[in-house]
Parts: C-alpha cells; structure tokens; sequence
C-alpha cells in the first residue's frame, strides 16, 4: 500500500507498527529544510549533512516519544536544533568552516547566477556572526517558517523571549550587512 | 545600537499590516523579507535517504562517528591535543586504579576509588567538575592550576562506578572533558562526559 | 552493596520521597511536582529514581527551563523502562533489579544495539555486568564494530576475566589503534594477549596524596 500521501501522524503509525521502510517517507519530506537549518546554523555542508543524518536516526529510534504525531515537522526541528548546539558547543563560532562560500567562477554561470552566489554567501557570513540562539530564533522564523509557539515547542523556550531573540537578530543583520553597502 | 522601528518588528511578526508603514519602513521589511529568501535557497545536497535507512537497517553507534571525527580532527578551541596522546591521557583518566594506600592520602573505602580530571584553559579564572558524583553541584569540587600552566587538575574520591559530568568555567562556560573518550548525550542539546571509577583496592 | 551502583540507587519509597526535598531550590519550581510524580511512578514500577532525580538536578544546574527538564527526565524514564524490557527479554527474572536497569540503561545511552547489549547478558547470565557494559561501549565509541567488540569482550569472560579487567581489554584494544592497526588487527592482537592484557596504568602516589572528597552538600 502507498504511503506518498499519508499524513505524518498515519506515516508515524506505520513505522510504529514495524514498517521501518515508511521512515524513508519521513526523511524524503522533511530532509530539505531540516538541512538547510542546519546548514544555515553551522556553516558547514557537511557537518549539517552529518547532523541531519544522525537526527533522522535519532527520530527514528524514539518515535514513540513523539507525543504529536501530527506535529512531527516541529519534532525533528526540536531534535535538529538540539544537535546543531551541541555541535557548536564543541566548535565555537570562530571555527566554523564556510564552505558556503561562492565556488570559483564559471565562465558558463550566468551574472544573476553570480550575483546570487555572493549574496548568499555574504548573508551567510552576517548570520554567523550571530549568537547561536539569536542565529537559531531568526531562521526558524524566517527561513524555515515556524510560527513562535512552534519555535517555543522546537526550542523550549518561552515566547516572549523568542520575539526578543528575533527582534534582536534582525537588528544585528542589519547592522552587519550594512557595513557592506 | 540600530535599533529597528518596533512597526517594522510588528509588521514581520503578522501583528500589522505593512500597508500601514511608511515607504522607508516598509523597505527595512522588504529587506528582512530578501535576506531570508537568500537564505531560504536549498543546500546542494544529495539526498538523505540512503545513508539513513541503511543506518536504520543496521544500528551503529552515532557516537561512535562523532568521536572518530573529533580524533581525525586537530582541535583548536581551549588547547590542541594530538589524537595519540588524547588517547593515552584518557586513558589514564578514565581507568584508574591505585597502589596499595600508605600513610599518604585519604583513606580510600573498599568501595571507592580516585577519578583524576584535567582540563586545559589557559585563559581561565576558575574550572569546576560538575556531575552526577555531586548531585550537580556547581562549586563544590574545584580544580587548581598549580603551576600556572593552563593545566587544572583536581584527583577526587568517589564511590566505584559510572558517572556523567562537565567543567564549569569560570562559573559561567559549561564544557564538556574534550580529554575524555566517552561521551552521552544530556537530553539537553548537549554532551556529558563520563567517567569510570574503579575500585581502589582491586 | 553492588559496586557499581555509584550513587546509592534505592527504588524503594524512602528514596523517592525524598525527590521532592533535593529537587527544591535547585529545579524551577514548575518543574518540581511533574519530576516528583515521575519519580513515584519509577519507583511504582520497581525502576531506579536516581537517574532521573540526577538528570533533573542537571538541568536546573544548567539553568534549563522547566518543559525542557520535564521532557528530559521523561526520556530518561523511558530509557529506564526499555533497559528493564530488554533485561526481561534477555531472561532476567521479573522483577529486575534497580542496579541492573541502570547498568543496560547506561549501554542504551551510550549507543549499543540492542542484540548486542543481549549477547552481553546472555554471557553474563548473572550480575555484575556494569563493566562489560561499559567495556563494549568504549570499543563502539572507537567505531569497532558492536558485534566484533562484543565477541572480543565475551572471549574475554570465557578466559576468566571479570569486572575492570575488562576495561583494561576494551582500553588494549584502543591503545593498538593507537599504534597504527586496523581495527580488525587490533581485535586479533588483543585476543591473542587474553587473558593477560595490561591492567590500567596507576595514578602516582603524590596523586594520590592529594586527593580528595567533594564538599558536603549543604544541609536541606
């Protein structure tokens, strides 16, 4: 029976009830942004690769603690989230890599190509620059989309702290990215 | 500090409409609006799929991956230790016995033994050891540089067994024992290291 | 007294009726009566409660906020009850004891498929096992394989060796890789050596001079 269309809380069932292989619908569902965030926290393709992987594993072996089923994208943020501060935790923001920087340039890119890449990569900079949790706040909730009491569900935190968090890392981006104009 | 017109922040959190900003207001949302759509481009990654199923199929430790990166990669947070002598350090750290006791030291019950912590912090005013041997207690068992070389060490007796801790420093930076090899997560987004005390008198 | 209990694990009502006591001051007080009627149900259940007393007095020691200590101290619940499951599966008679729960709870945390924290007991069909445990663990922790660390630590058991002395055999192993060998080369080396591998290297005695015990907690 195909599982394509199910709900997460349905998909959640399955995999409960043995079927280990419709975990496969989880990660195919949720891998791009969960590694986006990632990719965004640590500055490192590969360190989130690594973290987003080791996640879905995680998920997969305590999804019976997952007490919403039908909130499971907030579940595995939580669970991502957790481990990109502990990666950080072990490399302070000076040793992040940034392998996001633009790749030597192709004659065959095109200039918006170009331009992109740079943005991009200027973004990224200014972002890392940010405290991990004003960094965390601000691509929940404007990258990734969560409302706060999702956040607040994602980070444990309250709210109002929350604002605060992205009150404050929208200000500092601003701060870093104008220095560039 | 550039503080954002607090409107601009109302507008970004679906409190008010932006129609109702100014146009140089409404340009700082725009703005805030393109920084996240640059930011919202995917990463070129391969698909994820593979790699977790077959993990899922076939259960390795994570840990296990995570510590083989850490001994492959030069380290240059609080001090740079090579993977080889990490090793043997650790080693003396976590599994440690003891010659027969003399008149020197405490005396060690038969159900005790000695855990030795060091930790490398150059810049530190103060190290703690903070675990599950002090019921989490920051403050109650510190480490000392005698030397004034960065190194902190502390030699504590404890009861036989297993247990999870971090350093404090300077009573504000909690760190995990980059010199320990065992490693479990808190449950709270982050690790613990973990320390084996064996018996003294065995 | 089990030498591997570490802190005393008592599950039984003393112990956690005194959760809430230790709990206050050093928990956000949301957090204090959820943890405390966690701590009765383990102890209903004949699990230990220290661990989860532990991991709540840890959050408030890192200045967690309280749903996250709770969800934290019911992971920690949860770790218990598959420990207990899995020693009952493995052929421990019901009802199984606190120490032990926490010894497979300790092997879970650190990673160690269930088959092969199994294997372990089914080759230490009595306790205690808190030692091969751990010894396993820190061969997975190298990245051998579980399975083959297991073997290793089995072998070792079958030649007599008990409780640290193998620590000692999981830390040979760690130390050949150290040397250069392949992991395969390292396991080979080291089942070669059983049962005379190297015990662990001692402190000195001046470490020793200077040791000494944590401050008094202060009184409730």
């Amino acid at each position: 029976m195909a599982v394509t269309g199910a709900s997460d809380a349905e998909v959640v069932a399955r995999v409960l009830g043995g079927d280990r292989e419709a975990f496969g619908l989880v990660v195919r569902r949720y891998e791009a942004g969960l590694l986006r965030f990632a990719g965004r926290m640590l500055g490192s393709r590969d360190a989130a690769a690594d973290a987003v992987a080791e996640s879905f594993v995680r998920a997969y072996r305590h999804l019976a603690s997952c007490r919403e089923p039908a909130r499971l994208r907030t579940w595995l943020y939580r669970i991502v989230a957790n481990r990109c501060k502990s990666h950080l935790t072990r490399r302070p923001i000076a040793d992040v890599s940034l392998d996001e920087a633009p790749p030597v340039a192709d004659p065959a890119d095109t200039e918006v190509e170009l331009e992109r890449a740079e943005q991009l990569a200027l973004v990224q900079r200014a972002l890392v620059r940010l405290s991990p949790e004003k960094r965390e706040a601000f691509l929940l909730k404007h990258v990734e989309g969560l409302s706060y009491e999702e956040m607040a569900s994602v980070t444990g935190e309250r709210i109002p702290t929350l604002k605060m968090r992205v009150h404050r890392a929208r200000e500092a981006l601003l701060r870093v990215l104008e220095g560039h104009e | 500090m550039n503080a954002i017109d607090p409107r601009v922040h109302q507008a970004l959190d679906g409190e008010l409409s932006p129609e109702a900003l100014s146009p140089e207001l409404r340009r700082v949302v725009e703005w805030v609006v393109t920084t996240a759509a640059v930011l919202a481009a995917p990463l070129p990654l391969a698909s994820l799929e593979p790699r977790v199923m077959a993990l899922i199929r076939r259960p390795v430790p994570s840990r296990a991956r995570r510590l083989l990166r850490w001994l492959a990669t030069p380290r240059s947070i609080t001090f740079r230790v090579r993977p080889v002598w990490s090793l043997a350090l650790a080693a003396v750290v976590a599994l440690l016995t003891l010659f027969p006791i003399g008149r020197e030291g405490p005396d060690i019950g038969e159900h005790e033994g000695i855990a030795q912590f060091v930790g490398r912090f150059p810049e530190a005013q103060s190290v703690h050891v903070v675990g599950s041997f002090n019921d989490w207690r920051p403050g109650s068992i510190a480490l000392e540089d005698v030397d004034q070389d960065g190194v902190w060490r502390a030699t504590v007796v404890l009861p036989a067994g297993a247990y999870e801790y971090m350093f404090v420093v300077d009573g504000e930076r909690w760190v995990p024992d980059h010199l320990a090899e065992r490693l479990v997560a808190d449950e709270f987004g982050r690790e613990n290291s973990i320390v084996i005390v064996r018996p003294a008198r065995r | 007294m089990r030498l591997w209990l570490g802190l005393a694990l008592c599950a039984g009502p003393l112990a956690a009726q005194s959760a809430r006591a230790r709990l206050e001051g050093r928990v956000p007080g949301a957090a204090v009566p959820v943890v405390d009627s966690l701590v009765q149900r383990a102890s209903g259940e004949g699990l230990p409660t220290e661990p989860l007393i532990q991991k709540a007095l840890e959050g408030g020691a890192k200045q967690i906020t309280a749903p996250r200590i709770v969800a934290a101290v019911e992971v920690s619940l949860g770790q218990l009850r598959d420990a207990r499951d899995l020693l009952v599966h493995a052929g421990d008679e019901p009802p199984v004891t606190p120490g032990e729960v926490t010894t497979v709870a300790w092997a879970l945390r650190r990673g160690l498929p269930d088959p092969v924290v199994e294997r372990v007991l089914a080759a230490l069909p009595r306790p205690p096992r808190a030692s091969a445990m751990h010894a396993v663990a820190d061969l997975a922790a190298h990245h051998f394989d579980p399975d083959s660390a297991a073997d290793l630590i089995i072998a070792a058991i079958g030649q007599g060796l008990v409780r640290e002395r193998l620590l000692d055999v999981s830390a040979a192993a760690a130390h050949e890789l150290q040397r250069g060998h392949t992991h395969a080369e390292a396991l080979a080396l080291v089942r070669q050596e059983l049962p005379n591998v190297p015990t662990s290297p001692k402190p000195t005695r001046s470490a020793v001079a200077k040791a000494r015990r944590p401050a008094a907690p202060p009184p409730p």
